[in-house]
Parts: structure tokens; C-alpha cells; sequence
């Protein structure tokens, strides 16, 4: 049902993806968190939840960020326990959109469905760029 | 582009319904503006916006359908109302936690979208 070509300019490793900071490569982010969590052992509802926030912290660094010299964004995935990790990494600033994250603006409606549908959101905001990193925990995985 | 579509037509009555399906990214989202926004500067005040076959909407697109919300409402006699049914229930969740709701008319199906319209004018 979904193509699974990738643009000559992304490449993968093991854990790693780079896309271009562009929208057209959204859906390759969706495709990658989206065989994350099903791998992982997410259902329906917690995959479809895991690459919503995964497609808003992406869709923020290339809004917001800044590419590295190669004009790329690092996506990776990893795991601890019976959580999921995602980290979206650019070479930009973030504090202005964090300024204006009242909850009526478009980054504060982002950050609160972001918030809303993982367990943690957690944003490092280094001298040379951003690190995004969401945490879900896989109730299916592990049930009580 | 991704999966994105989106139709245009117009009922009888003048109201402007666009049905916009598929993936509404940060991709699809201008194309949506773009939309809205050419039915608004060519006069038209009542426009029904479908999300039936949506799959996925981000938080861009929810502002941009907040944000014709706000225009729209300057506009006397204008509206825009969302139809996105309760079987579409990942979109409606999404709809839900933004908040659109509270600035925008929602309905579960085109026919009561349009009576309610109907009964404005």
C-alpha cells in the first residue's frame, strides 16, 4: 500500500535514518517510526500514536531547525525496557518556537498532541542544535 | 506528495464543500490554505470542509483550518464547518485533543452538516 522508495539524498543505518529537511520527506519519517512501533510490539492505536508525535517533533525541525552541511536531519529509534524511543536531531535553534508555545499556536498545538500521545517529551537544546526525543511505553508488550 | 487529495464542489444552496483525503502533512497543508483561501477571496461564505477520508491531520493543517475559522468568522454570514464522522475515530481523537471543537462547528455526517447550514440562511 505505501512506497517504500527512498530518495537518492536519505540513507539508513541499523538504528539511524537521514532524511532532507524538507516536507516531501515527512512520509518517509511516518514510514520509519511506523515499522519502529510495530516491531516493537505496539498495537493499532499506540503505532498510529507513536507516528503522529514522531511526525510532529520531524515536521518541527524542518519548520524550525536547520539542516547539517548536508542538508540532513537525524532520525534514530531505540529501546529501553518496554519503552520506545525516537530522537529527531537538526543543527538549528529551538527556543523561539518554544516561546510561543501558548496553546493556540500552531508549535503549542503541536507540542500538546506530541505530549498527549507519548509518555515523555523531552527537548536538549545544545549550542550546535536541537535533540527531540519521545518515550512511549508499549502497554501491549508488557501487560500487567 | 504524499497521499493528499482534495475535492471541490458547490451545492445549490452556495455552500462550498471540500473533501480532503489521505495524509494532511505539513506537505499537504498549504495545499489546503491555498483552497480555503481561494474560495474565500472569490466571495464565497459558507464552506463545509469533509474530513471523511482523511487518514491523518497534522497540527499545520489544524491550523490552518482554525485560522479560516477566525477569517471566516470576520466575514458576515461566513462560516466554516468540519464533517469528520465518529468512524474516523484517529482523526476525530486528533480534532479532539487540539481543541478544534471549540472553534469550529464538527459534524458527524455531510447531510447534517448542510441541514444545519440550510437553517442559517
Amino acid at each position: 500500500m505505501r512506497g517504500q522508495a527512498q530518495p537518492v539524498a536519505s540513507s539508513r543505518s541499523s538504528d539511524e535514518l537521514r532524511l532532507r529537511a524538507q516536507p516531501s520527506e515527512l512520509k518517509l519519517a511516518r514510514d520509519y517510526a511506523r515499522q519502529a512501533a510495530t516491531a516493537f510490539g505496539f498495537d493499532d492505536d499506540g503505532c498510529y500514536e507513536f507516528v503522529y508525535a514522531v511526525n510532529e517533533a520531524v515536521t518541527n525541525a524542518i519548520r524550525h531547525g536547520a539542516p547539517d552541511a548536508r542538508g540532513s536531519i537525524r532520525l534514530s529509534v531505540s529501546s529501553e525496557a518496554d519503552r520506545l524511543m525516537f530522537t529527531v536531531r537538526d543543527w538549528g535553534r529551538f527556543a523561539t518556537s518554544l516561546e510561543s508555545s501558548a496553546s493556540t499556536s500552531a508549535h503549542g498545538r503541536g507540542f500538546a498532541l506530541m505530549a498527549n500521545l507519548v509518555d515523555e517529551v523531552h527537548l536538549r537544546i545544545e549550542p550546535e542544535g536541537t535533540i527531540v526525543t519521545l518515550s512511549k511505553i508499549c502497554a501491549t508488550m508488557c501487560p500487567s | 506528495m504524499g497521499s493528499f487529495y482534495i475535492s471541490e464542489d458547490v451545492t445549490h444552496d452556495g455552500v462550498v464543500v471540500l473533501a480532503a483525503g489521505g495524509e494532511i502533512d505539513y506537505e499537504a497543508s498549504p495545499h489546503l490554505r491555498k483552497c480555503i483561501s481561494n474560495h474565500l477571496k472569490a466571495g464565497s461564505t459558507r464552506v463545509m470542509l469533509d474530513l471523511s477520508a482523511a487518514t491523518f491531520i497534522d497540527s499545520t493543517a489544524i491550523g490552518v483550518i482554525a485560522n479560516s475559522a477566525g477569517r471566516m468568522s470576520e466575514i458576515e454570514d461566513g462560516s466554516l464547518t468540519l464533517v469528520c464522522p465518529s468512524e474516523n475515530d484517529k482523526v476525530l481523537q486528533i480534532l479532539e485533543i487540539a481543541g478544534l471543537p471549540a472553534v469550529v462547528a464538527l459534524h458527524d455526517s455531510r447531510d447534517e452538516a448542510l441541514t444545519l447550514l440550510a437553517g442559517d440562511t
